[in-house]
């Protein structure tokens, strides 16, 4: 009967110290994140889309050489003895997002982004252009109504 | 000539009864909803009007939209019937609940015996709709059900029996009248009364955490798994007008109903009643559910004793 008292009693202040844990978070603020229209900023070594300095670029081929699925793809002509690119194709459906091509490059000039929302309907939209300025615009400015 | 006016005037009150149980019921499912994501530190709905205040209108929609599936093997006219059964208890409940000083549809002299019975009936509908889907989730579900209210009406009955006694009459606006000068809340055997039977109110309407009748993890929905469109809503709409039902007459019979200063006699009812409501909610979202057997034995060998001794207890306070 102790026992039987003890245990009813233990019972019933667990339910009310349960009860005040549950209003103490009632009227705590909310830790959800309103995706589209709130975003949480990416860390300094997330590794998104690859992007491109290209005055910075001394075209020696190391990422082409170094990229594990060959998804970039460089052509160059020389003017006075001096290499200038001429094409930068990044295929970003092959691309592993490992980031070796940043790490090979010597003058710094290949970067990994922090843009994340890269899904298109398009399967062409996956062969991208790293000479074009406006390349990620679509995905940079995503607007939710 | 006077039967056409009484005939319109039933009508209009009917209208604004139903109106009201729709309104209440839409809130209220919002409102769960709103208390369940901020306990788990969400938002919940926020996208549908203002912190997704119409969220139910546009889930009410969908569900008017959606097909109306029978099974195959039902048993069809008590699975048509199953959801009106449910819903009419709850409709009819609102007869005797005093909203104000004059604002009740009527106001019987045996409210209390009347809302006793009405309790008993809605069991009625959520059993056929059990037996009616001709499936055994729904059959266990519906005999859980009917176990576990006719198990939780005793305490129920016996905890409003006390207040009668108290009052003196079985009139739902003289119990509200008796507790002029102090809320019947405020005396011990009451407030004993209190906590039985909103522990018996809570498993009489199925709610955690007495809801083993649709018990998620075991059952998949219990006795409406084969409902779905307008037949589920009706489902929900009774479940939730109960909940309103239960919260309104523990605010009628203990905490003096409609009475209170400064502010009309419906903000009161109304203030106190979802004061209950959020509650109700807050255990909902905190306590785990219980098992079959547990649930029985603390029906009958905790709330029955208990209350039956407040009855003896109450009765030698009256005679003293």
């Amino acid at each position: 009967m102790i026992k039987y008292s003890k245990n009813f009693v233990i019972g019933i202040w667990s339910l009310i110290k349960g009860l005040a844990v549950t209003i103490k978070y009632c009227f705590r603020p909310a830790v959800t994140l309103q995706y589209p229209t709130q975003k949480r900023p990416m860390s300094d070594c997330y590794r998104g889309l690859v992007g491109l300095h290209p005055e910075k670029c001394i075209v020696c081929y190391q990422c082409v050489k170094m990229c594990p699925t060959a998804c970039l793809a460089i052509t160059h002509k020389l003017e006075d003895k001096k290499k200038t690119l001429e094409t930068f194709k990044y295929n970003m459906e092959l691309c592993c997002f490992c980031g070796l091509c940043e790490q090979v490059c010597p003058a710094d000039a290949i970067v990994m982004t922090k843009i994340y929302e890269i899904s298109v309907y398009d399967r062409k939209k996956l062969d991208i252009n790293l000479l074009d300025d406006k390349k990620y615009d679509e995905w940079t400015h995503t607007t939710i109504k | 000539m006077l039967s056409i006016l009484t005939i319109i005037w039933a009508l209009i009150v009917g209208i604004i009864v139903l109106g009201f149980i729709a309104a209440s019921a839409m809130f209220l499912i919002w409102w769960e909803r709103k208390v369940s994501a901020h306990i788990q530190s969400r938002y919940g709905p926020m996208r549908v009007g203002w912190h997704g205040v119409l969220q139910s209108v546009a889930d009410a929609v969908k569900l008017l939209l959606k097909e109306n599936i029978i099974p195959a093997e039902a048993d069809k006219l008590v699975w048509w019937l199953a959801p009106f059964i449910a819903i009419v208890p709850p409709v009819m409940a609102f007869v005797v609940l005093p909203f104000g000083k004059n604002l009740i549809v009527k106001d019987l002299n045996v409210g209390v015996l009347y809302l006793m019975a009405l309790s008993s009936v809605s069991v009625i509908g959520i059993f056929m709709a059990g037996w009616g889907s001709n499936n055994k989730y729904s059959l266990i579900g519906g005999m859980r059900s009917a176990a576990q209210i006719i198990s939780y009406e005793l305490p129920l009955i016996i905890s409003m029996i006390i207040v009668a006694m108290q009052a003196g009459s079985l009139s739902m606006q003289k119990i509200v009248l008796a507790q002029a000068g102090c809320w019947n809340i405020l005396h011990p055997n009451m407030a004993m009364a209190f906590i039985v039977y909103i522990i018996a109110a809570t498993a009489e309407i199925n709610r955690v955490p007495f809801d083993i009748p649709e018990a998620e993890s075991e059952l998949v929905a219990g006795f409406h798994t084969e409902y779905s469109g307008m037949k589920f809503a009706m489902f929900f709409i009774g479940e939730y007008t109960n909940l309103f039902i239960i919260s309104a007459i523990a605010a009628t019979l203990f905490f003096g109903g409609w009475q209170g200063p400064i502010l009309p006699g419906v903000v009161w009812f109304l203030i106190k009643s979802y004061g209950i409501v959020f509650v109700l909610m807050w255990v909902r979202w905190t306590f785990p559910r219980l098992r079959v057997d547990q649930l029985m034995g603390f029906a009958w060998k905790i709330l029955t004793p208990i209350s039956f001794v407040n009855l003896a207890i109450t009765g030698w306070l009256l005679l003293k």
